[in-house]
């Protein structure tokens, strides 16, 4: 009745019971010509439309993306951007801890063993290695650089590994070794930014936000993409090697320190009560409600989330960060000390993460860029220094997931973002002081461990100077396909629509999995 | 006119020839000049079929391009030789008089059409790797059809309006009859020969004499279901090859219906080489990239399903027999079980319709316990109906009732993790109960051997993990038969790598 008197008070619309009168007053304005034309003409449309290509509008809101495939859903409700969603296809992982040595380690001196270019060691470079090259220092013709460590076999699977990785020998059975990485960058920030988010500019999402973008977190009062450094320095490629790229910026890394409160400004300031700073929360929460309710940008309700999960992480990062309350012998075995900002503590921290849920976890180990420029950047000490500070954090993590039966559901990755020359670097076209290594985008090694890969194998192969692949090329981008299949997704299918594309981690390069790897 | 006058006179049987025979070029009238113009090629045509008959081999594109164009010719000549009659009866009812003259043109166009039909047909069958008795019938049948056009149209001239000739009317229906069979002979050498009655409800087939359906036919004809052959391999020829590769099509003069037309092999020589996957072609074929012009099946029709092929493996590897016993095959590719391709992946497709489908006694369920322990369970996967329950972040808020209204899915649970949960060992039935359990995290609980002992029926159990609880060397006995387990975590128990335990549980132990 109200809505009747409603309609009436309304002069432009019909009252309700005039309505069958109205319809039969335009049906009688109806001729046989309007028939005949709307109907042929409507046949023809309609034939017509499932002719055309889905127009881009369609495409965007429809369920077949531009890949011509049927689209994933992936929304969620605005006020919970992070929860949990199942994969496309049964995961062999469920989280990722992934182990990047920024500045890029030398395969040749962990584990590449090429006796052959020991042997050759000193000797003039070959010209084929270098026309058509280009590198980040090296000048005139190099000398070749045998390895700088001794290599032994190790484990039941007898893959060699140096001596500078002892207490990773031990997990040698355990990891599955890809020698045969390769890059189409040689400088450290492109090429950090291309494996961490599959492009080499800037404003892409790192790999990380888009597996939290695609599986979303199960603790909701922890950031569901971690992010911790060490080694004294911010790796090249800046925070937007964890940044969110186009993705809405709820599905960045967040930084965390390993010492103090893990995120500044976390706790609450002196005299303020955590119910005062939810009285706070929620008056700031209105007014960004009314701002979303009148503009609809995404990025405000990010800043809600963010604010509440600020909130929440109060005492639960707090927690998940103090390795204190990890017995002494746990400690021991990361070789941890509380209060500094290390590898080990980030190894521990990364495995209590784990536990708690956290999708993924990243580490950043700066300082391995041994170029032999000054003594921290030398293959004979500086380097030596960088395998000391990862070789037992490393093998204490592979130890402790594998004890709590974590490595059935947790992929833990390790590598850098290129590889290093088979020979010396001579800067400048001089012979150095120092020994050292320019960069070699040819040819890298990273190992993958636990969800899903292969334990105890190698896969792809060097030449014998470990100079060039040449044997079962693995580009970054199949390595990003690779680790989406491992946590449950067709690589073609996570994607995002943006710029009138259907974005995905892998970009438009044909990927591939490396099926090789999985077991 | 001229030829009517003569037919009228002289009403012998072969008055037609007779015409032509005697009459002198110059006399020729316009509808002479037609007879013979059209009988020309239909002459030719039985020449063509018997010099160059269809031989199952590919010849010349420009051939083929206008072979192809058969299809499209044959309806016109079909459906005005159909009409022919109507409009011979309809003519002569008091209604549609005016119909009645049409028919004579009518057949000559017919004529005129069933000679291009032929002809094009001749291009397809010659040029398209065509070969058997389906096509050479077909074939024969449409030069009879054509013939029988050119005689229905002369006859015509025997009738008049009042007068419906008995020969000219016989010869018509005859051509009606030859048209039908022709064109189910065509219908069955692109359709497949049971074209007509392959979607024939089960109720009617009886009453033509057919087997119940299409499948038992095809196992009964390949020597019983009990060869591995007939029961696994020739399901998937019949499903994706004989429609090119059959009875009625040969294309490169393969035939797929059977053991023997498989061994038989094609016009390059044998498809199989018995015992080298590798090294047979037909198995090469088919793993080819898809888009690899020599990819089959071809023309973009639905590739082999990746088990599909694997069976065609086994089958070759194990010698590629034709009477080895399908159970003596060992490792068949199950449905369930994706298959990991060596250089390849398969991503699994999943039908969200199906899915739902799966999912639609559990959903309710599901939904109300996805309120009450928010982000602790969920599906495995968008394409299962397979349940994952993760209770460790309710930590101690989750005990043993909490377990215990689960009940209603625990036939769903693939997966579970308890750890740091408040459960303990009256749970111990419900454990028992989610009998699908391919891995159970029991980390940081309170659970005792008995649990333990309880978890022997959880015959899908791969890993169990017991970190850090009560749990004592007495629990191995219980978990030591359990078939797929293959990882026991006992760090942080009782259990210690001193304990006495068969070796075979030392290999799965993990302290």
């Amino acid at each position: 009745m109200t809505n009747s008197k409603a309609n009436r008070q309304n002069p432009r619309e019909p009252a309700s019971e005039l309505l069958p009168e109205e319809i039969y007053a335009r049906l009688q304005a109806q001729t046989r010509r309007h028939f005949l034309r709307s109907f042929t003409a409507g046949l023809g449309t309609m034939f017509l439309g499932t002719l055309a290509p889905p127009l881009v509008s369609s495409s965007m809101a429809g369920e077949i993306d531009t890949n011509g495939m049927r689209r994933l859903d992936f929304t969620r409700d605005p006020k919970s951007p992070l929860a949990a969603l199942p994969p496309q296809f049964a995961p062999r992982a469920k989280r990722v801890i992934y182990l990047h040595m920024a500045g890029a380690p030398s395969q040749l001196e962990l584990f590449e063993h090429k006796p052959e270019l020991t042997k050759l060691d000193g000797q003039d470079c070959p010209m084929s290695f270098l026309t058509g090259k280009r590198f980040a220092f090296i000048n005139g013709v190099p000398k070749l650089l045998g390895a700088q460590y001794p290599f032994h076999q190790t484990g039941q699977s007898g893959q060699w590994i140096s001596d500078r990785l002892p207490h990773l020998a031990k997990h040698i059975d355990d990891l599955c070794l890809i020698k045969s990485m390769r890059t189409d960058q040689f400088n450290h920030a492109p090429a950090q930014l291309l494996v961490q988010t599959g492009d080499a500019r800037l404003g892409h999402p790192a790999l990380g936000s888009w597996v939290l973008y695609g599986l979303g977190t199960e603790n909701q009062n922890l950031p569901g993409f971690i992010v911790l450094l060490s080694g004294g320095n911010s790796p090249d490629g800046g925070k937007q090697l964890w940044g969110p790229g186009f993705l809405p910026s709820v599905y960045q890394g967040v930084q965390c320190r390993s010492h103090g409160e893990p995120v500044l400004y976390l706790d609450n300031p002196p005299k303020v009560s955590r119910s005062l700073r939810r009285s706070m929360l929620d008056a700031i929460d209105q007014i960004n409600q009314q701002s979303y309710s009148e503009f609809g940008n995404p990025e405000t309700v990010t800043r809600i989330a963010q604010y509440e999960m600020s909130f929440r992480m109060q005492m639960e990062a707090t927690d998940a960060m103090d390795i204190r309350k990890e017995p002494d012998a746990v400690r021991a075995a990361y070789g941890s000390k509380p209060g500094e900002s290390s590898f080990a503590n980030n190894c521990l921290v990364a495995r209590r993460l784990a536990e708690r849920g956290v999708r993924y976890i990243q580490l950043y180990h700066w300082g391995w860029d041994s170029h032999g420029s000054n003594a921290k950047e030398a293959l004979n000490i500086g380097f030596a220094d960088r395998c000391r500070e990862v070789d037992q954090p490393m093998a204490a993590l592979l130890a402790d997931l594998k004890a709590r039966g974590m490595m059935e559901d947790t992929l833990v990755v390790w590598g850098g973002e290129f590889g290093r020359t088979s020979m010396r670097e001579n800067r400048g076209g001089q012979a150095m002081t120092l020994i050292g290594r320019d960069h070699n985008p040819g040819a890298f090694t990273i190992w993958m461990a636990g969800g899903g890969v292969k334990p105890g194998i190698t896969f792809g192969q060097t030449d014998e100077m470990g100079y060039e692949i040449v044997k079962d090329p693995v580009e970054v981008r199949d390595l990003h396909a690779t680790i989406l299949y491992i946590l449950g997704f067709d690589h073609h299918k996570l994607n995002y629509s943006y710029q009138g594309l259907d974005q995905k981690v892998t970009g438009v390069k044909p990927s591939r999995v490396v099926a090789d790897v999985l077991a | 006119m001229f030829w009517h006058d003569h037919v009228r006179l002289r009403r012998g049987w072969l008055s037609v020839f007779h015409e032509f025979m005697t009459l002198s070029v110059h006399n020729f009238s316009s509808r002479v000049w037609f007879g013979l113009l059209t009988l020309a090629p239909i002459l030719i045509l039985p020449v063509l079929v018997l010099l160059a008959p269809p031989d199952g081999n590919e010849r010349a594109q420009l051939l083929q391009f206008f072979g192809r164009f058969h299809v499209l010719a044959i309806h016109l000549p079909i459906a005005l030789l159909a009409m022919a009659p109507v409009l011979e009866l309809a003519g002569r009812s008091r209604h549609f008089p005016y119909l009645l003259p049409s028919a004579g043109f009518l057949l000559g166009v017919a004529t005129c059409g069933a000679i291009v039909a032929a002809v094009l047909g001749w291009c397809l069958a010659r040029s398209g790797g065509y070969s058997g008795p389906l096509v050479t019938q077909h074939m024969w049948g449409g030069v009879a059809v054509a013939f029988a056009a050119w005689l229905c149209w002369v006859f015509r001239a025997r009738s008049s309006e009042s007068h419906l000739d008995p020969v000219y009317a016989i010869a018509l229906l005859a051509t009606v009859g030859l048209v039908s069979f022709t064109g189910y002979r065509g219908g069955q050498v692109s359709q497949g020969e049971n074209h007509l009655t392959e979607h024939m409800p089960a109720q009617l087939r009886p009453l033509l004499g057919l087997p119940a359906s299409e499948i038992s036919e095809t196992i009964s004809s390949n020597g019983g279901p009990a060869t591995f052959y007939a029961a696994h391999i020739q399901p998937v020829f019949t499903g994706h090859c004989v429609g090119c590769h059959g009875r009625a099509k040969h294309r490169a003069n393969l035939r797929l219906y059977s053991y023997n037309a498989v061994m038989r092999g094609s016009k390059h020589g044998p498809v199989i080489k018995a015992g080298d996957p590798k090294g047979s072609k037909l198995f090469h074929r088919v793993t080819l990239p898809p888009t690899d012009d020599d990819f089959m099946p071809a023309q973009n029709k639905p590739p082999l399903s990746p088990n599909e092929v694997k069976l065609i493996e086994l089958w070759i590897s194990a010698g590629a027999s034709g009477t080895q016993l399908a159970d003596s095959v060992k490792d068949l590719p199950s449905d369930a079980a994706p298959l990991t391709a060596v250089a390849e992946v398969n991503f699994e497709q999943f039908d969200p319709v199906a899915i739902a489908k799966q999912r639609a006694g559990l959903a309710l369920i599901v939904a109300q316990l996805q309120q009450r322990f928010p982000g602790a369970l969920d599906y495995e996967s968008r394409g299962s109906a397979d349940l994952v329950i993760n209770a460790c972040l309710l930590g101690s808020k989750f005990g043993d009732n909490d377990l215990a209204a689960l009940a209603p899915l625990s036939e769903h649970i693939v997966v579970a993790d308890f750890s740091g949960t408040a459960i303990t060992s009256s749970s111990s039935s419900a454990l028992s109960a989610m009998k699908r359990l391919r891995s159970l995290r029991l980390m940081h609980t309170k659970i005792t051997d008995a649990t333990v002992q309880a978890l022997a029926p959880l015959s899908q159990l791969e890993s169990l993990n017991l970190f850090d609880t009560p749990a004592t060397p007495a629990a191995l006995t219980a978990i030591g038969h359990l078939p797929k387990l293959r990882h026991l975590y006992v760090h942080e128990t009782k259990i210690s790598p001193d304990a006495p335990m068969s070796e075979a549980m030392k290999e799965k132990i993990i302290f």
